[in-house]
């Protein structure tokens, strides 16, 4: 497979998504600029000018019309996809970490740090009409985060919850309806970096710091899978068609030069869902992973590194041949 | 009186302008593919010429994606024209997934390569003189028997020769282990399985690997077959490599196929040669 190399962005890549069709993708950068790419040939559909500073997250709602994206110069702005105009900007006290849409994209939620003398707080609000009233709204529901901040986050199961992911390993679900925690875990014993839910959302897996990756059930936050490696892991994606998870990973950016040149510090690596095994790796980039994600259809799959490239790869048949050897006794 | 011309510009002007000057880019689209030429400068200052092929594809979408793919560049992109933008999106080289199959080869150490460098350690040191056990000669089984009297002569001898070898210096791509780095290092084309490859050359353009296939498997077993094809029409080359698994049966191809008559055309076949190394 001849991998498209995505060019469109001067420094390292914070998370990238697909959106629900898969012909989009989304890619988001320590540069200002969001890009949305052509999946198909790799081809740049816009930039998305207007922040001030590094864009930590973004998200794409259901039907392909808006974008939602938050940075570091405290702001979270709303995106027209067709014409990329920004149609309307958050101020918030510090910068926002994540943000998302819910499923219905009724709602939107988004955390900022605890920076600058504020607390680390998630904000909920309606975006059920997206326009410039937006960028005065008051939040339909936010609270203050007095632990550890939150560091990534999903929506439950019938945007009823959200699932946050927090620095010091901890994974809360909140009760929307009251704001309340639901349940409380920790099994993670480092920042928890990604959190990606499965095709029917019923799963989640969690990418972390302390070199593992996990998967959860989403309404009872049960754990039921751990895939292990010996790196921090930055990113972790489920296959929509296959039993594969996906990992990308390496140290942090600031010890790349310190530890042995080995190759294969930057790779994908695929490890089976069920048996925790890992089959395969995928080599391409010249610094950790930073963020995965699979093509809806399961027979590509994007990353992008802190080289600043995206990279879409879509799979040989020899992928798709491959089965696990197992006993079935 | 011949009346001479007027000199517009001498030649000598003329090669100077043309340096300054590169060929304009241009486009071409014919039968699905779309091929661009552009020339430019390289960091030599030599001039280059860049031809970019495309292939233009159809596909049934679903609507609300067809809507999408109409709509116009904007932000950075505004000023691209239709396609992939070289500056922005590029195609790398192939990568291929590498498939883990055992487990301990997962879990190896990350300096595991360099291990075999190191000078063996753990190995027995003594051997026996009598039969080459790993035991001291004196609890040698056969110590009493006439075997020993027979060996013990040639076999201290081997030992000094032993250990004359040992103790001079090895270079790390020449020990133990250190094999298995050195034969990475080979140009692919000298793996072992080329002895027993042929070439069958003069190919009809319709050839498929089926064909190919039927024509070789009489021989034995066959172990990869490559058929060379044009990248854009997926017509044959005309070429094609076949590596058989013994080489009594590639030897046997050769003398059979070679000048055998195939869809109108003459088979050659002959070994296949190892890639010159240039």
């Amino acid at each position: 497979m001849k991998p498209l190399m995505l060019q469109g962005h001067e420094r390292a890549i914070t998370q990238i998504k697909y959106n629900r069709e898969g012909d989009l993708l989304f890619s988001a950068a320590k540069d200002s600029k969001p890009n949305v790419w052509w999946s198909l040939n790799g081809e740049r559909l816009g930039t998305f000018n207007g922040h001030g500073g590094v864009v930590w997250c973004l998200d794409v709602d259901w039907q392909t019309i808006n974008l939602i994206t938050g940075g570091g110069d405290s702001s979270c702005r709303l995106w027209d996809l067709e014409t990329g105009k920004n149609i309307a900007t958050i101020k918030t006290n510090s910068s926002v970490r994540t943000c998302n849409f819910s499923f219905s994209a009724y709602q939107a939620a988004y955390t900022t740090d605890k920076a600058m003398g504020r607390p680390c707080e998630v904000s909920i609000i309606d975006t059920r009409t997206i326009d410039e009233s937006i960028s005065t709204q008051t939040p339909i529901l936010k609270w203050e985060i007095t632990d550890s901040k939150v560091t990534s986050m999903v929506w439950g199961t019938l945007d009823e919850t959200i699932i946050t992911g927090h620095e010091a390993g901890d994974l809360i679900q909140w009760d929307l309806r009251t704001g309340k925690k639901v349940h409380s875990i920790k099994e993670h014993t480092h920042q928890i970096n990604d959190m990606q839910l499965s095709r029917d959302a019923t799963m989640f897996i969690t990418a972390s710091k302390d070199q593992t990756a996990k998967l959860f059930d989403t309404s009872s936050m049960e754990l039921l899978k751990e895939y292990k490696t010996e790196r921090p892991v930055n990113s972790a994606a489920l296959s929509p068609i296959l039993d594969h998870v996906v990992l990308g990973g390496g140290q942090d950016a600031m010890e790349v030069t310190t530890t042995s040149t080995r190759q294969g510090k930057f790779d994908a690596r695929f490890f089976h869902l069920v048996f925790e095994e890992e089959f395969g790796r995928v080599k391409g980039h010249f610094g950790p992973i930073n963020s995965l994600a699979f093509h809806p259809d399961g027979k590509s799959y994007a990353s992008g590194g802190e080289d600043g490239y995206v990279r879409v790869q879509s799979f040989d048949q020899s992928y798709f041949d491959y089965t696990f050897d197992y006993n079935r006794d | 009186m011949p009346v001479a011309d007027d000199i517009q510009s001498s030649w000598a002007d003329e090669v100077e302008i043309d340096q300054g000057a590169l060929p304009p880019p241009s486009e071409v689209v014919e039968n699905g593919l779309k091929i661009v030429t552009e020339y430019k400068y390289d960091n030599d200052n030599k001039k280059v010429k860049i031809v970019r092929t495309y292939k233009i594809e159809k596909r049934v979408v679903s609507k609300s994606i067809a809507k999408r793919k109409t709509w116009s560049k904007f932000g950075d992109s505004a000023n691209d024209k239709p396609g992939p933008n070289p500056a922005t999106t590029n195609v790398s080289e192939d990568v291929f997934m590498q498939f883990i199959s055992s487990k301990e080869e997962s879990q190896r150490p990350d300096d595991g390569e360099l291990d075999g460098l190191k000078p063996p350690t753990s190995r027995v040191i003594f051997k026996c003189r009598t039969c080459q056990g790993d035991h001291w000669t004196l609890s040698c089984p056969f110590q009493h028997t006439e075997l020993a009297q027979a060996k013990a002569n040639e076999a201290a001898k081997s030992t000094d020769a032993k250990t004359a070898t040992t103790n001079k210096y090895v270079a790390p791509y020449l020990r133990e282990g250190g094999a298995g780095r050195g034969t990475s290092r080979e140009p692919p084309g000298a793996r072992r399985d080329d002895i027993a490859a042929i070439r069958i050359s003069n190919l009809s353009n319709f050839a498929v690997e089926a064909d190919l296939e039927d024509l070789v498997k009489g021989f034995g077993p066959v172990q990869k077959l490559y058929l060379a094809k044009e990248k854009s029409t997926g017509h044959c080359k005309g070429f094609a490599y076949v590596h058989f698994k013994f080489r009594a049966d590639a030897a046997k191809a050769i003398q059979t196929l070679n000048g055998h008559g195939y869809d109108h055309l003459i088979l050659n076949v002959e070994w296949s040669k190892p890639p010159q190394n240039n």
